[in-house]
């Protein structure tokens, strides 16, 4: 399978005063077209930092990010980012429709009627058929998070960075959504990285899961989710193959806890 | 639907400032002559309303504030974005609206006299002077505070800096602008009323002078009632503007609430 993202030695270090704080420290990743990878790493280690760079939304201090085997200095077209922040993500001055059409801003090749048509048909899709007119604080969080994918999805694209997108909405409507973004990375052909600190999450959605080292952070372990597909809430997470991989990333994660922390708790 | 007490709430009020005008009239702690009864206040509004005075005044005095509330809107909010988009511009002219902005529309008008005369020039820079720093305080401030996610999003749909500010920014801002027009309402026709009193011609202010200065007072509450009813229609105005422009955001709050 081709490479549709790749990063090469990642730096990232912010000035703070005149010292430089390093949050990314030679950070190497490959994430393969149709692939759903998961990334997970200990509190605070640079996640959503990580994701930014890797999205092209923030600079890098060292190394390069490549996506379709280009390297980028802005978000490119093709990339979608779904931000864990869906209420601020979304333009509250605009409807659901209005923003699932924000999405489509670099879509060539489609006339406004036609943009219409598939906007629609992407709320559709995300379980909001009916919905477009409403703006998206008439809305629960998760109908919130799910027009959110459908404006990512609606921009086109063959890559979704997803930025901790469930981390807001309760356990139940996590659980649809999980299922919701397996079946609409099928349907619609999205290589997925998800970024998540939820372990159970990560191991459930992936194929593979990258696991992240303490600040400065890297890539400290990849581990291979050898179960099939359609993924199950209840059968899935029941398999050996999930558990043996839930506790090979959960006790590494807590290898990495510093020894005062836990003994606190 | 409202509450019927809601419904109340404007007749209720009108009432209450009729009584206590009233008990004070009727008590004689002021002088007749300086405070005269509400009935003869409401005879000579009348009057004044029949004879044609209040409607020729106030068309003037209306439109001055009107079109001095919309140059100085549309002005504060092109120069809140110039200073965006150049932001040593932005900071050079903060000092400038921090030296002005406190000083009173009425300190305008004598120098403004010189160099202007009486007129229509003169209007307009008196009033532009002190209603801009509203839209235009409120907009530099809310540009500035535009949430990073917002702009995260625009960013990665592909907006240049350009497409985030008449995108992201200026929607993201309209509501506080709007604040500020709101409060930029009642400046205006404070410096149109100044204005005319002091330098004008013609105008609510210039009548509300001249019968002052003939002891006239009930011509001159019925005169104040008129400014009151202006208050009212700009604010009015601009609420109209405001749930046209910003519905989604009045929808928001009431929804919060």
């Amino acid at each position: 399978m081709a490479e549709i993202l790749s990063a090469h030695n990642v730096v990232k270090s912010y000035a703070i005063g005149d010292r430089a704080l390093k949050i990314i420290d030679g950070l190497i990743l490959s994430v393969a077209e149709g692939e759903f990878v998961s990334l997970v790493g200990p509190s605070g280690c640079g996640k959503t930092t990580l994701l930014m760079c890797l999205s092209g939304l923030l600079g890098l201090t060292e190394g390069s990010v490549k996506f379709e085997g280009k390297i980028f200095n802005a978000t490119p077209p093709g990339l979608a980012v779904v931000f864990q922040d869906y209420s601020r993500s979304l333009l509250p001055w605009k409807n659901n429709l209005d923003n699932v059409l924000f999405g489509m801003r670099r879509v060539s090749g489609m006339d406004e009627r036609q943009k219409r048509a598939k906007a629609l048909e992407l709320l559709d899709a995300v379980g909001l058929g009916g919905f477009d007119r409403h703006f998206p604080w008439q809305v629960s969080g998760g109908m919130q998070q799910r027009v959110a994918i459908a404006r990512g999805i609606a921009s086109q694209s063959r890559l979704l960075l997803l930025d901790e997108p469930l981390a807001a909405v309760d356990a139940q409507t996590r659980a649809d959504m999980q299922d919701l973004l397996l079946e609409l990375a099928a349907r619609f052909r999205q290589t997925c990285l998800l970024v998540t600190h939820d372990v159970e999450e990560a191991v459930y959605m992936a194929d593979r899961v990258l696991v992240l080292g303490p600040r400065p952070t890297k890539v400290v372990r990849e581990i291979k989710v050898g179960l099939p597909r359609p993924r199950d809430q209840l059968s899935t997470r029941e398999e050996r193959a999930f558990l043996d991989a839930r506790h090979e990333v959960l006790s590494l994660i807590r290898s990495m806890r510093k020894p005062k922390e836990a003994a606190v708790k | 639907m409202r509450h019927w007490s809601d419904k109340l709430r404007v007749p209720f009020s009108i009432g209450l400032v009729v009584l206590v005008w009233q008990t004070v009239y009727l008590l004689g702690i002021v002088s007749e002559k300086y405070f005269p009864s509400i009935v003869s206040v409401a005879q000579s509004f009348w009057a004044m309303i029949v004879s044609g005075d209040i409607p020729a005044a106030d068309l003037k005095t209306f439109g001055r504030a009107l079109v001095g509330l919309a140059g100085a809107g549309v002005l504060g909010i092109a120069l809140a974005i110039l200073s965006d988009l150049y932001p040593s511009f932005g900071k050079g002219f903060r000092y400038i609206s921090d030296v002005v902005q406190p000083i009173p529309p009425a300190a305008f008008v004598p120098m403004a006299v010189f160099s202007l005369g009486l007129g229509i020039k003169l209007y307009a820079f008196v009033i532009i002077l002190v209603t801009i720093w509203p839209p235009f305080l409120n907009g530099v401030a809310a540009l500035q505070s535009v949430s990073g996610v917002q702009l995260n999003t625009g960013r990665m749909l592909g907006c240049s800096n350009r497409e985030l500010l008449w995108q992201i920014k200026l929607p993201a801002a309209m509501p506080e602008i709007f604040a500020g027009l709101r409060y930029a309402a009642t400046i205006s026709l404070i410096a149109v009323i100044v204005s005319e009193m002091l330098a004008g011609r013609d105008g609510v202010g210039f009548m509300i002078f001249k019968k002052a200065f003939a002891l006239r007072t009930a011509d001159v509450f019925a005169l104040m009632f008129v400014v009151a009813i202006n208050g009212v229609m700009l604010n009015g105005l601009v609420n109209v503007l405001r749930r046209a422009i910003v519905g989604w955001h009045i929808g928001m709050m009431e929804r919060s609430e």
